[in-house]
């Protein structure tokens, strides 16, 4: 019964962590049409500044608290340093290609990762450190027994349900919010009602960095930090998306807790090597059966 | 107010405009007509910045407009609704007509509600309906929400593009009475592209006759209405 | 109208034979060039023959097909697995068991092709990458079959006797290249080849347009399934050479790996041979290059060691923004303006 529990509560809260990824994922997917696998590589840089903060005395919130900010001017760095001269009208004349065009923003988000572990490395040393964490990672206790969940893993639930509901109340009941889901719906109309798409998009992409940023910042106290730390994080929220459906905010986060109990029950029921494949059976699976993701709706193209 | 000189727009070397000079009779309506391809949705979407020209001007209010964003052609007050029921079908009738006002927010955030209801009260099968998804109306109601999106950030300039494609004669006509209502209540100045041109014409107050590009004919409505020739060569009828 | 149908057979044939004089220039000139150079330079040589046969992979899967593969590095890995257990299992040849990882490689690309071919674009990206991370981890999940981390040790053996005495002492890189080169001009025959005929047609057909391809009567899965499987012999082949160097296991098939032989194809210039083996040149010399300019200033050995990725990177991103089809596409420009 205790593993059980312990695969429950792990699985949900690695999972809340991972439908973070994929939720930042799908956002600039609607929004931008790009999968951006550079994604981690910005949390992973954000969270080293929060460690150089933390190393210099700051305290743990106000290296929070920056490593969040620093994420949304990343994530609209990379819109409008690489993105939009990407798809700017001069560059689309090269491309005759029509597969071309939706690969080359993919190679140029790798580009960006590459970029910026390299840049870690250089700025700090690539070592390994680990991270700390605001709350005591230790098991909570009622009585004398012991709960297979940490303080830790509570406050990573409910930040990230936090997280979830400002995200919701933002797209559903702000003006920006409703120019964000019209700019990604219909692009054309949405201009036509006076709004500048170009800005809401890179909006998405800010959005969408300080969405990574948290993740890393919850993640990094239980797998410490280093360049390559967050590769498996990308891997596993772009499943997640995938899973859940990559143009649904909502399905993305499904599809992170889904994604959370098969990596938790895998490890606690099968074995930790058994968990990459595990995730690219599922991948496979999902695509398989339901390409479009649980909540995903199928894209009709029109001839 | 709208004025436009030599303007020429080009897809791939085909002129679609090929040197169009005209100029909008404020607060009327003025309704541009010719055969498919002569240029008049070309023309509308290169006056709201959708297409841009490889010549010519368009001046608004002395303003030029062929340098200028589709946001801030639309901020300047130049509504445009394309062809096709230009709605967002996931969002709700009560978003849609939301989102045309959002610009405006800031500034007239009281003057936005008011627009809002004024708006409903044009078409009020559009309140009863306000919190359905505009995918699920029917094709005159879209057609509705689609003008209300433009109307509710009070344009002075309205850029009507087909209203009646793809609608039954009688809500067609339905719709075009309203604006037509609208025009004279408040001082809009439209411009409507029609296939009809018969029905255009009962209506408007200034025809413009559009062919291969070029303007053929700049006259008032009943002017055009009572020359056969004109009618006989352009217009089929 | 007879006139009309002849020379387009003729043309394949010109074509067919200036390809393989390509394949033997290269091949003569690597040879000639590694002469020149100390042990360290010619088994950098090797490492470009091996990986250009990868590079060259991604060359036609991307460039003529249009689907991406972030998972080259693990295809590379099956093939390298399959020839090394060949031969210490199996005790085959090294040079059989080559042959047959290239048949392994591409059955597997077969299959990863039927699943590829129902995706497009970052659903395929995403899943070849998923791909490069889980399949060396079966290499660790199934230790007593696979030596896990530890790996298989392999390598290329000894110069035959009768080869030593024809051209004097060979040394162990020396007869890296002998073996690899051989392959190499293979590949790149095969490679100029498909490009040219009829079947290289069809896969630009798909990767330019697929509805109208489509429209055309082309079977597109048929076609990307295709595609992935040759590609996928072509990886295999790379990954036996590239682990017969001395050591096959996981950590010689590291993700890194697979994004950098993309890196090596985007740089030169997706579309072109040409351009494949100017990237593998890049990617193989360039962390020396910095080295040697590194030296003569004061560099802290974290700088140094992140500045190659650092500098690969920005070239990626660079070539990217300026010019999506590489050095090749470039010097393509410069050509056509020089005629006017």
């Amino acid at each position: 019964m205790t593993s059980f529990l312990t695969a429950f509560f792990s699985g949900t809260a690695q999972g809340a962590i991972y439908a973070l990824v994929s939720l930042g994922l799908v956002l600039v997917w609607r929004g931008a049409g790009v999968v951006n696998f550079a994604q981690m590589g910005q949390a992973m840089f954000t969270t080293y500044i929060a460690s150089q903060l933390i190393q210099h005395s700051y305290s743990y919130w106000t290296a929070f608290v920056i490593a969040l900010i620093s994420g949304a001017i990343l994530g609209a760095i990379v819109d409008l340093g690489l993105m939009r001269p990407l798809t700017s009208r001069k560059n689309s004349k090269l491309l005759n290609s029509q597969s071309l065009r939706t690969t080359i923003p993919v190679i140029a988000s790798l580009g960006i990762l590459g970029v910026l572990k390299a840049l870690a490395g250089i700025f700090w040393a690539g070592e390994e450190r680990g991270f700390p964490s605001p709350v005591a990672p230790t098991a909570i206790k009622i009585g004398e027994t012991n709960l297979a969940i940490t303080g830790f893993d509570l406050f990573v639930i409910g930040v990230v349900f936090l997280t979830l509901v400002l995200t919701t109340i933002f797209f559903t009941r702000t003006g920006m919010g409703l120019a964000m889901r019209a700019s990604a719906l219909n692009p054309e109309v949405t201009r036509l009602s006076g709004i500048k798409v170009g800005s809401v998009r890179t909006l998405g992409w800010a959005i969408s960095g300080t969405a990574s940023s948290l993740a890393g910042l919850l993640v990094t106290p239980r797998t410490n930090l280093s360049p390559n730390t967050l590769d498996l994080l990308l891997i596993v929220g772009f499943t997640a998306a995938v899973v859940g459906g990559l143009s649904s905010l909502m399905g993305s986060v499904l599809g992170g807790f889904i994604l959370g109990y098969v990596i938790s029950f895998v490890n606690v029921y099968s074995a930790p090597e058994n968990v990459f494949i595990a995730i690219l059976i599922f991948l496979l699976l999902a695509l398989f059966i339901r390409p479009q993701g649980i909540l995903g709706s199928k894209e009709v193209r029109r001839v | 107010m709208l004025a436009i000189s030599n303007l020429v727009t080009e897809f791939d070397s085909v002129k679609a405009l090929n040197g169009i000079s005209f100029q909008a009779k404020p607060g009327l309506i003025t309704t541009v007509i010719g055969a498919n391809g002569a240029g008049k949705s070309t023309l509308l979407r290169t006056i709201s910045g959708l297409e841009k020209p490889s010549s010519g001007s368009i001046k608004w209010f002395d303003e030029e407009l062929t340098s200028k964003s589709v946001e801030s052609i639309v901020r300047n007050g130049i509504a445009h609704v394309p062809e096709g029921h230009a709605v967002i079908s996931q969002l709700s009738v009560a978003e849609n007509i939301e989102l045309g006002g959002l610009f405006r927010r800031r500034s007239f955030r009281g003057d936005l509600a008011i627009a809002t209801k004024e708006v409903y009260e044009l078409f009020p099968i559009l309140f009863e309906r306000r919190n359905e998804a505009a995918g699920s109306l029917s094709g005159g109601e879209r057609q509705m929400l689609a003008i209300s999106r433009a109307l509710v950030s009070r344009p002075k300039l309205l850029l009507l593009d087909e209203p009646s494609l793809g609608l039954a004669p009688m809500i067609s006509a339905q719709i075009i009475s309203i604006v037509n209502n609208l025009c004279r209540a408040t001082g809009l100045t439209v411009l409507l592209v029609e296939q009809n041109a018969n029905t255009a014409l009962t209506v408007a107050d200034h025809g413009i006759l559009l062919a291969l590009g070029k303007v053929v004919a700049d006259l008032p409505a009943k002017e055009m209405i009572a020359d056969s020739s004109l009618r006989a060569a352009y217009l089929g009828y | 109208m007879s006139k009309g149908i002849k020379p387009v057979r003729l043309k394949y044939k010109v074509i067919g034979r200036r390809s393989a004089l390509l394949s033997i220039a290269l091949f003569i000139s690597f040879i000639l060039l590694s002469n020149q150079f100390d042990p360290y330079n010619q088994s950098q040589l090797a490492n470009i023959a091996t990986l250009l046969i990868a590079v060259l992979s991604i060359t036609l899967l991307t460039g003529a097909s249009g689907q991406i593969s972030l998972g080259q590095g693990a295809i590379m890995a099956v093939g390298g697995y399959s020839a090394a257990l060949l031969v210490t299992r199996l005790g085959l040849s090294m040079w059989l068991a080559f042959i047959l990882a290239i048949f392994v490689s591409a059955l597997f690309g077969l299959f990863l092709g039927l699943a590829a071919a129902r995706l497009s674009g970052p659903y395929l990206a995403g899943t070849t990458l998923v791909m490069a991370l889980a399949i060396p981890s079966i290499a660790v999940r199934f230790e007593t079959f696979f030596s896990g981390d530890v790996g298989l040790s392999v390598d290329y053996g000894v110069p035959p006797t009768w080869l030593s005495n024809l051209v004097g002492e060979i040394s162990i890189e020396q007869w890296s290249l002998y073996v690899v080169l051989p392959f190499t001009a293979v590949a790149l025959f095969a490679v100029l080849n498909l490009s040219n005929t009829r079947t290289g047609r069809t896969w630009r057909a798909v990767r330019d347009n697929e509805v109208s391809a489509a429209l055309s009567g082309i079977n597109i899965g048929r076609t990307k399934v295709i595609v992935f499987a040759c590609a996928s012999g072509l990886a295999g082949l790379a990954g036996a050479l590239y682990g017969f160097r001395g050591l096959v296991a996981p950590s010689v098939y590291p993700t890194d790996l697979s994004l950098t032989l993309l890196t090596a194809a985007v740089i030169g210039g997706l579309r072109s041979i040409g351009g494949a083996i100017f990237g593998t040149f890049a990617i193989v010399f360039l962390p020396d290059l910095i080295e040697k300019i590194t030296k003569n200033f004061a560099v802290p050995e974290s700088v140094g060691n992140y500045l190659p990725s650092l500098t690969i990177g920005v070239l990626l991103l660079l070539t990217v923004i300026l010019n999506p089809m590489g050095i090749a596409g470039a010097a393509g420009h410069l050509r056509h303006h020089r005629k006017h």
